[in-house]
């Protein structure tokens, strides 16, 4: 059962002027899957998320979305195509409302209506609908730049250290979040150091460093790989 | 050949001269980030400091240089104390200290209208050396020889400045990263008002020279000083002060060589040399870029 | 919308009755081109966050593009003064480069632009085609009652631009796009295309105000419409009023162009130095304008 890849990176390469972040990165990502993105700091996680969420375009090799290149597609044109992604520091619009902030995006980067209640309930933030985003706590405003990037209805979804400085229960509650959008065909790339939250998630892990792909399996298998705990402790 | 010749001489020192005029502006932004756009109004303060010597005390307006160095002190230490904590802690300190010193710059230029009068002042010609100089063939004031030699000299106690004492380093540091600054105890509040009060006695020195390079000063002509240092500092990178040099020669050139062949157009040069490279090499010949994305 | 829809029909009708009520009508002129440009401005820095110092560049354009048109074209004086927004329109096209600088630096570049565009016009070289430094003269056109109501109608687009900016799903973009550019796109929003809509119609703004102006004096040097003095009296009025809002730019500009004709025209130094003190407390005390304390009240405004 062998069917086209939703996401295919081929031998990208990204250089910030002398500096080599990804260095010929290929990997592939499938429908449904979920698909952990880990590496110590440094090894170009945050980079390939940007890449594939169109904040940089990559000096070489190519980004394919369905099939069709999008390596030159500007981010805001991802979007409709069914790419969205979260920060690692969240960055909702501060001086809107959550039913705003996730207005906005329904509006613009939707390519069918969207019931923007629905959101607010999956992100569990209907009772806040009202709030300035300013005023929410941090987890909060995590889960709301998730329902922004919900709001855009996308086929893939990146996911950038969501996991940090939450609590057990809160891991757990973004988990379930998460395995929910997988079940309903979402594809995800989660970004993580937290590797508790990970396994309870991914189906395959890619472990990147220096801007190379060391290893591309199972969590378990990963942490025995000799060149990948090489590459923590050594990093 | 020799109109070229005197183009290019004429432009050197020209050039020389409005480095000095800028480098007190490449200052304040490289160690505070603050867009003193009322840069101009100061170098005009500076200059009509010495008409006021020359005119009602009768003193060599060299003696003007002093005078700014301590009113860059009286007005430039209440002037920081009252503005720039409350800036730094508001919502958007780039574009609202930006602001503030545009409400500055019109109260000055108002100031000076309502004492001065509108009409173009100029300082004594000999005052300075009453003859000319002779280089290549071409001839040019001592005036502008002396403003030369003058803004070399405070460049280079600027570099001796920035290499040799504590204070100096102090200033580097917080010109290349504020917060790193901040972390190894260096005391930013303080430096930072010090920059700032250099840099208004740099503007102001340069102001003492200003009637002899452009003939006379008047109110009307702070803001062309003020783009005119603009376009310096940002052909030579913004926020490296020693880039600026590099900028005076680049607009100097250019200006005499305008004044020269296209007298008519020589107003232009200023502006356009700094769209021009902005959008162009917004980094300059030497630095950071300046662009949104 | 209601509340936009009064409104206009309030300024509309004052503008209309008022030079019955006060006859000094080239006063009332003059303040309602005030009142377009610090909304024309407002435009721009109010949604956008750019603040064009050499605004009065646009202005400039208009004036001349209207005249030089009224001078070598057949087309009636009305097509002209559109002309005029459309030459400001395609410089400011022209100029779109400079939306890519950060905060001061476009404010500074936008000045040395509309410098720029003085020097070329008013340049002795070019006295041929734009009259130079001697200006220009359109008096076959000269129609006072028309060029008023033209201003008028103009004020209201400006008016109403301000009102659609605020209310409409357009408005809710760009105001995304001004707390967060990144996570605007990622909401798909185009923040390039968006933020070139907004400068192009800003600088149209002025340049129809240029026109009707033109119009209305019917001759002029380049000093009248390319002064910069004209670029901060549209900044000090709408920071005064309050960005962002629809009735902010109106309200600060009838008030100070009303103070500065009683008070200023005898000693326009004092006015000046009171503006730019005004411009210091604003900055320090009041960022937001008038319609911020009102907001603060917890009065609805527009």
């Amino acid at each position: 059962m062998l069917s086209e890849p939703l996401l295919k990176l081929d031998g990208v390469v990204k250089r910030f002027g002398g500096l080599v972040a990804l260095d010929g990165v290929s990997f592939s990502v499938a429908p449904s899957e979920i698909v952990g993105l880990v590496g110590p700091n440094g090894s170009g996680k945050t980079t390939a998320i940007n890449i594939i969420s169109g904040t940089y375009h990559a000096d070489a090799g190519s980004v394919l979305f369905e099939g069709a290149r999008i390596d030159r597609v500007p981010a805001f044109r991802r979007v409709p195509l069914g790419i969205n992604r979260t920060f690692q520091v969240p960055k909702p619009f501060a001086a809107m409302t959550v039913r705003e902030n996730i207005a906005v995006a329904a509006y613009f980067g939707a390519r069918v209506p969207v019931e923007i209640d629905a959101v607010l309930a999956e992100i569990d933030l209907a009772g806040h609908a009202d709030v300035l985003a300013s005023q929410l706590t941090v987890n909060q405003q995590k889960r709301l730049d998730l329902g922004r990037a919900l709001a855009t209805q996308p086929k893939l979804l990146l996911i950038d250290e969501i996991g940090a400085g939450l609590n057990p229960s809160e891991l757990n509650t973004i988990a379930d979040l998460l395995l929910r959008l997988a079940a309903r065909g979402i594809a995800l790339i989660v970004v993580e150091h937290v590797l508790d939250f990970l396994n309870r998630i991914a189906n395959r892990v890619i472990v990147l460093s220096a801007g190379r792909m060391l290893f591309e399996g199972r969590l378990e298998d990963a942490s025995r790989n000799a060149d990948v705990v090489a590459a923590f402790i050594g990093g | 050949m020799s109109l070229l010749e005197y183009a290019l001489i004429g432009g050197i020192l020209y050039g020389i001269f409005f480095a000095l005029v800028a480098v007190g502006l490449n200052l304040i932004f490289g160690v505070m980030r603050i867009i003193n756009i009322a840069h101009g109004q100061f170098v005009l303060l500076g200059g009509y400091g010495a008409f006021l010597l020359t005119s009602r005390a009768h003193l060599n307006p060299l003696y003007g240089v002093p005078l700014a160095v301590l009113g860059a002190i009286v007005v430039g230490v209440p002037l920081f104390r009252a503005v720039v904590p409350r800036l730094q802690k508001s919502s958007n300190p780039e574009m609202l200290s930006f602001i503030l010193f545009f409400g500055i710059a019109q109260m000055i230029d108002a100031v000076l209208i309502m004492v001065f009068g509108a009409d173009q002042r100029s300082l004594p010609q000999d005052a300075l050396g009453a003859g000319s100089i002779t280089v290549f063939g071409q001839s040019f004031p001592d005036s502008w020889w002396v403003a030369s030699a003058a803004s070399l000299l405070v460049l280079a106690g600027l570099y001796l400045y920035f290499n040799r004492t504590r204070l100096g380093f102090a200033t580097r540091a917080i010109m290349a990263s504020r917060d790193e600054a901040l972390a190894t105890g260096i005391d930013v509040e303080r430096v930072s008002m010090i920059s700032f009060v250099i840099g208004l006695a740099l503007a102001g020195t340069a102001g003492v020279f200003v009637p002899y390079l452009l003939g006379s000063i008047s109110p009307d002509i702070g803001n062309e000083l003020t783009t005119t240092s603009f376009a310096v500092i940002i052909i030579g990178s913004l926020g490296n002060p020693l880039g600026t040099g590099i900028g005076g020669l680049v607009f100097g050139i250019g200006t005499l060589v305008m004044q020269t062949f296209f007298p008519s157009w020589s107003n232009l040069v200023p502006y356009a040399l700094l769209v021009l490279i902005v959008l162009v090499r917004p980094a300059g010949l030497l630095g950071k870029s300046v662009r949104v994305t | 919308m209601k509340a936009s829809a009064i409104t206009l029909g309030v300024i509309g009708a004052a503008f209309l009755i008022a030079p019955h009520v006060y006859g000094n009508r080239t006063l009332l002129f003059s303040m309602m081109a005030f009142i377009v440009l610090a909304q024309g401005l407002n435009l721009l820095y109010g949604f956008t966050g750019y603040l064009p110092f050499g605004y009065v560049g646009f202005f400039g354009t208009g004036a001349y593009t209207t005249s030089l048109m009224v001078l070598h074209s057949h087309l009636p004086v009305l097509l002209c003064v559109v002309a005029g927004g459309v030459g400001a329109c395609i410089v400011a096209l022209i100029l779109g480069p400079l939306l890519r600088l950060s905060g001061a630096y476009f404010s500074i570049a936008n000045l040395a632009a509309s410098q720029i565009l003085y020097n070329v016009v008013s340049n002795q070289d070019l006295s041929k085609i734009t009259g130079g430094p001697y200006g220009l003269k359109i008096d076959q056109v000269y129609d006072p009652s028309a060029s008023y109501f033209t201003m008028l109608v103009i004020l209201l687009v400006a008016t109403g631009l301000a009102a659609y900016f605020r209310f409409s799903r357009f408005g809710m973009a760009l105001r995304a796009m001004n707390q967060d550019p990144t996570s605007a796109a990622m909401a798909g929003i185009d923040v390039v295309r968006n933020r070139l809509i907004v400068w192009l119609v800003s600088a149209s703004v002025a340049g129809l105000a240029g026109g009707a102006y033109a119009w209305n004096l019917s001759v002029f040097y380049p000093d009248a419409v390319f002064t910069l003095q004209i670029s901060v009296f549209a900044i000090v009025f709408a920071l005064f009023g309050g960005v962002g809002t629809v009735l902010g730019p109106v309200i600060g500009a009838i008030v100070l162009y009303a103070l500065y004709n009683a008070v200023g025209i005898s000693a326009p130094q004092y006015f000046e130095f009171i503006y730019g003190f005004l411009i210091v407390v604003l900055v320090l005390f009041l960022p937001n304008g008038l319609m911020s304390l009102l907001a603060r009240r917890g009065v609805r405004v527009i």
